[in-house]
């Protein structure tokens, strides 16, 4: 294992050091080497170089607990109005799978004509992205539950709000869960890719600012910014979801 | 909930068409009543006729998309198979080298698209490098999985039976790992079409994404529907396409 780990750091340590002598012999306008990066990222973090750098951060978390509300709501209501009566799940969600292998970039233009180039559009895209797997795990969680089980619950007398509760939650907890997660990380992925494709406010606009202006450091920074903003949402995800699992299996 | 019998093929593949059949009726109905305005929810008559428009256009536009999507495709595949075999083959590589692999996996690319644009240009080339960063990682890691994830026993007996590596790679190990190429080949060719869109979106001169984003700035809603709908159904096509070469293979193994 530590062998293992020793490794790891070789490799992170062998790119960065090709990384520097690499960039560092080439144009400093398009290559950054890590040595420039470290002072960027302080002034970038130090609010010298984009005062206004905690508003644009404010706007892109807010799309993203917008868009991520709407996408799981939606998602869960149209889930389960299609998964739990009797074999429209099996009709509609060929559809679903259908929808989802589009590349879903190509909605993006048309939510463009619709809500323009403030922030709803980005919310819309956040949703469109983040709404599938939500809905497709309902789905595929629902088709999991075994038939036996609510016919023997059924038996002994329990209305189908009892057999919801006790038989289909429980067993579509893991897949929901997973769901919900892959959702979440969807939904940070679709704001970003709408404020980087356009947009007035936000991380992204300020990530197209800085290299429309050439100041690739500040870029590299802001970039690095926003990729820890993304692993940090998936960490804490991949928490909730530990938790939420032990939970459920504590309580079933 | 109960499932009981299921719904057969036939009645299955009827509903859905009717469900889209009233669907569409349903949009072109709020389309003429005037519930929706036109200038930005067309009706379906309005955008059938914007193909007509279009099409000679689009048709030209999408060739070029596709053309990139290909060269980025074939690179994907080759470096992702190929990358995902050695990774997934060898325990050392894979414990090495895998939180990097999630991790870049993770990042969302849309990062590095200026960067990309900065140092290749404006032409095909950042399409196609950006359509292989998509493309890679999904592949990679699904055929890494299929290699660890292969029945050990087969291997034993093969081996036993005295079957050199090179025989026991061809006989056992390129069949069994099929499935996950051909799963990572369905996901990739989504992603890296994505890829080379995206960039045509941002900052392409031609393409079918810089035709899209021109006909929304433009608010010509009926032409954008329908080249919307073109890549679409051509996306869709590609997918269900690859998935029944898929089952077909499974049958043949």
């Amino acid at each position: 294992m530590r062998r293992i780990v020793l490794a790891r750091i070789a490799v992170l340590a062998g790119l960065l050091g090709g990384w520097e002598l690499w960039a560092s012999r080439r144009d400093p306008l398009l290559y950054v080497p890590p040595s420039r990066v470290w002072p960027a990222l302080g002034r970038v973090l130090g609010l010298d170089a984009y005062p206004t750098l905690v508003t644009h951060f404010g706007v892109t978390a807010l799309e993203v607990i917008v868009a991520y509300v709407l996408a799981v709501g939606l998602g869960l209501a149209l889930g389960f109005a299609l998964g739990l009566p009797r074999h429209v799940g099996e009709i509609y969600e060929p559809i679903l799978s259908a929808l989802y292998a589009i590349p879903s970039v190509v909605w993006y233009p048309s939510l463009m004509l619709f809500f323009g180039l403030g922030p709803a559009s980005k919310i819309a895209f956040g949703v469109l992205l983040g709404f599938f797997p939500v809905v497709l795990a309902v789905l595929a969680g629902i088709r999991s539950v075994d038939p036996h089980l609510l016919t023997v619950a059924r038996g002994f007398g329990a209305g189908p709000g009892t057999c919801f509760v006790k038989v289909v939650l429980p067993a579509i907890t893991a897949t929901l869960l997973a769901g919900l997660r892959a959702g979440l990380a969807l939904c940070v992925v679709g704001v970003l890719v709408g404020e980087i494709l356009g947009a007035r406010r936000g991380l992204g606009y300020l990530i197209n600012y800085a290299y429309g202006l050439f100041r690739t450091a500040d870029y590299v920074a802001l970039a690095l910014l926003a990729l820890v903003l993304v692993l940090v949402i998936d960490g804490a995800a991949a928490w909730a979801e530990g938790r939420a699992r032990r939970w459920t299996e504590g309580a079933a | 909930m109960d499932r009981g019998r299921r719904v057969s093929p036939g009645r299955r593949r009827l509903l859905q068409a009717v469900s889209i059949g009233v669907l569409v009726a349903a949009w072109e109905l709020a389309a003429r009543a005037g519930w929706v305005d036109p200038l930005f929810v067309p009706a379906p008559s309005a955008v059938a006729g914007a193909f007509r428009v279009i099409g000679p256009e689009a048709a030209g536009v999408l060739g070029e998309t596709l053309g990139k999507t290909l060269v980025a495709y074939a690179l994907a595949v080759a470096l992702g198979v190929g990358a995902g075999l050695l990774i997934g083959g060898v325990r050392y590589l894979h414990d090495v080298l895998n939180p990097f692999l999630v991790a870049l996996y993770a990042m969302p690319k849309i990062l590095i698209l200026p960067w990309i644009l900065l140092a290749f240009g404006l032409a095909a080339t950042p399409a196609v490098v950006y359509g292989v960063l998509q493309g890679f990682f999904p592949i990679c890691l699904l055929v890494a999985g299929g290699v660890r994830d292969i029945d050990r026993t087969p291997l034993l007996v093969a081996r036993s039976m005295g079957a050199t590596s090179w025989q026991l790679y061809c006989k056992v190990v390129l069949p069994a790992v099929l499935p996950a190429v051909l799963a990572g080949m369905r996901l990739g060719i989504v992603f890296c079409l994505l890829g080379v869109l995206v960039v045509e979106m941002f900052g392409g001169i031609r393409g079918m994404g810089f035709l899209l984003v021109s006909l929304a700035n433009a608010f010509r809603a009926p032409e954008l529907f329908a080249a919307t709908a073109l890549v679409s159904v051509l996306s869709v096509g590609v997918v269900l396409g690859l998935e029944r070469l898929n089952r077909r293979l499974g049958h043949w193994r």
